[in-house]
């Protein structure tokens, strides 16, 4: 364990109220409500937070370009100075080095700038130049073949731009979507994720692994990706060695369907709607399943023959994913740390299952994401649908919707820049198979449960 | 019946995080497992406390125990 160029944090004995304050899911709370509180008052005061909320507009040649930049240039200043202050302090409150991340973050913002700008050309679409898809492309060519100093790894926070962008995404959503395709969500969630874990667990039993080493990897293929196989590694007392195994192949595969998906999605002309269900239902980590839910979205309105719009294929990857998996990893890690205890028979600890890890490992940004769409849908209840597109979406909703872009952005960005593949562990053959197996498996479930049954309901959601 | 026997509310005696041989600094488990951050982080809730046993070898909760406890 490389201890001695790593700065630490002791929170060995952290209390339950230092989580507030050490954990980046509140982080992603109390910035994300924050910025619509703050959209909320400007908004009341018949103003809006508009002006710092840049984003590039849609350009078609260079002049059009520069004539943008130049009138928004201080803008974007303003938003980068802006950004920065809000991490800084979060990066500080959690522990890390403030110096590295602030040089780090303004490599993420030049570079994202880059990326939002070449997603607005009006012909991006034409050549595949989907921000999602350029940001992760990009981030990998740099980190794999041009190599950076791993310094600048202290702003690449992918999991913490990713909440932010979920907690900003609530406030776009109605929460009576959530109510009405919430249960349909869980149901197909459900289904999927149960299938999944016991095809990768009982296929790395078949092939003899140990207990833990299925758990992890079935978690990690059903649930959340890297964050479930962690949570579970913990709850079941994992071996030291099991967790990196899991993480090389979630990465491996979740970077494999961020590209391979959207493509298929677009070869079967499916809804944004459905598009962003299976998405959610078979991608693992959530920032690699909103890369490739936006990036199909996207695709929606340009002639594509691509029915929907890029809203509906994040509002139903959100639900599936956050809403119908995401949510229930506790449960997954204290009914696998029963068994493990129960069943398995370790020994080399003799404490109880806790149920309380049902709400410690519960990803508390998800509170964040619900109340924002509480919050915004009562906000605007009263409005009628010409107020709400005269007032309320340009000077409420649109200047919220670009800075969930812009972390959206920084996630998908990060997630190239700290992907060296040759930094990953090596998983062995018996693992990757069992993984694999449940991969195909959970990536035609999931097409069979998003078209097939559930495909009528995906392609009607309404997102406004 | 072993099962609910099995369940607590908590532990009542000395837990892993107060034990020489438990480590469970973010920054460090980001450390020993390289990837970790790509899809995930080791300042996530998913993780609570959990962090390594460097006796035992295992990857557990904070709030685990066993015979091998050496207060810090």
């Amino acid at each position: 364990m490389t201890t001695n160029t790593t700065e630490t944090t002791d929170i060995k004995a952290s209390g339950w109220r230092q989580e507030f304050w050490s954990k980046e899911d509140w982080w992603a709370v109390w910035l994300g409500l924050g910025i619509v509180a703050l959209a909320y008052i400007f908004y009341l005061a018949g103003s809006s937070i508009s002006w710092i909320a840049v984003a590039p507009g849609k350009w078609s040649t260079l002049s059009q370009l520069g004539a943008q930049l130049s009138k928004n240039g201080i803008k974007y200043l303003a938003l980068l100075a802006a950004f920065l202050v809000l991490f800084t302090i979060v990066i500080s409150f959690i522990g890390q080095k403030p110096k590295a991340f602030i040089k780090s973050f303004i490599f993420i913002f030049v570079l994202s700038t880059i990326i939002y700008i070449v997603g607005a050309w009006d012909q991006a679409n034409r050549y595949n130049l989907e921000p999602p898809l350029v940001a992760l492309l990009l981030g990998l060519i740099i980190s794999n073949v041009i190599g950076l100093p791993r310094w600048l790894d202290a702003g690449f926070r992918v999991e913490f731009y990713i909440k932010l962008g979920i907690v900003l995404l609530g406030a776009t959503l109605p929460f009576t979507l959530i109510i009405w395709a919430g249960p349909v969500a869980i149901l197909q969630a459900s289904i999927v994720s149960l299938v999944t874990f016991f095809v990768i667990f009982l296929t790395a039993r078949k092939l003899g692994l140990d207990h833990r080493l299925a758990a992890v990897l079935g978690a990690g293929g059903a649930v959340c990706g890297v964050s479930a196989s962690i949570a579970v590694a913990g709850a079941v007392r994992a071996k030291k060695e099991h967790p990196p195994i899991a993480i090389s192949l979630v990465v491996l595969w979740a970077i494999v369907l961020i590209f391979v998906l959207p493509l298929v999605c677009r070869a079967l002309g499916l809804p944004t709607g459905v598009a962003g269900a299976w998405i959610g239902t078979s991608e693992f980590a959530d920032a690699a399943g909103l890369a490739a839910a936006q990036s199909y979205g996207n695709l929606a309105g340009h002639h594509l023959g691509i029915a929907g719009t890029a809203d509906q294929a994040l509002a139903s990857y959100t639900l599936i994913k956050v809403i119908g998996r995401d949510i229930w990893i506790g449960i997954w890690s204290f009914v696998l740390a029963l068994i493990a205890v129960t069943v398995w028979e370790r020994n080399e600890t003799d404490s109880k299952v806790q149920v309380g890890q049902i709400w410690w490992r519960f990803p508390k940004f998800v509170i964040g994401f619900l109340i924002a769409s509480v919050v915004t849908t009562l906000l605007v209840h009263g409005a009628s649908l010409a107020d709400y597109n005269k007032l309320v979406k340009p000077s409420l909703i649109l200047p919220i919707t670009a800075l969930r872009t812009w972390a959206f952005t920084f996630s998908f960005l990060s997630i190239g820049l700290t992907t060296r593949f040759r930094d990953l562990a090596s998983t062995g053959f018996k693992p990757f198979l069992a993984f694999t197996f449940g991969v195909v498996v959970n990536v035609a479930l999931g097409y069979f449960l998003s078209v097939v049954v559930f495909g009528h309901y995906w392609s009607s959601i309404v997102t406004h | 019946m072993k099962i609910f026997n099995s369940i607590g509310l908590g532990n009542s005696g000395p837990s892993c995080q107060e034990c020489t041989h438990f480590q469970n600094d973010p920054a460090l488990i980001e450390a020993a497992y390289p990837g970790l951050t790509i899809m995930s982080s080791g300042f996530a809730s998913v993780r609570d406390r959990d962090g390594l046993c460097n006796y035992n070898q295992i990857y557990l909760s904070a709030r685990d125990s066993c015979p091998h406890f050496c207060r810090i």
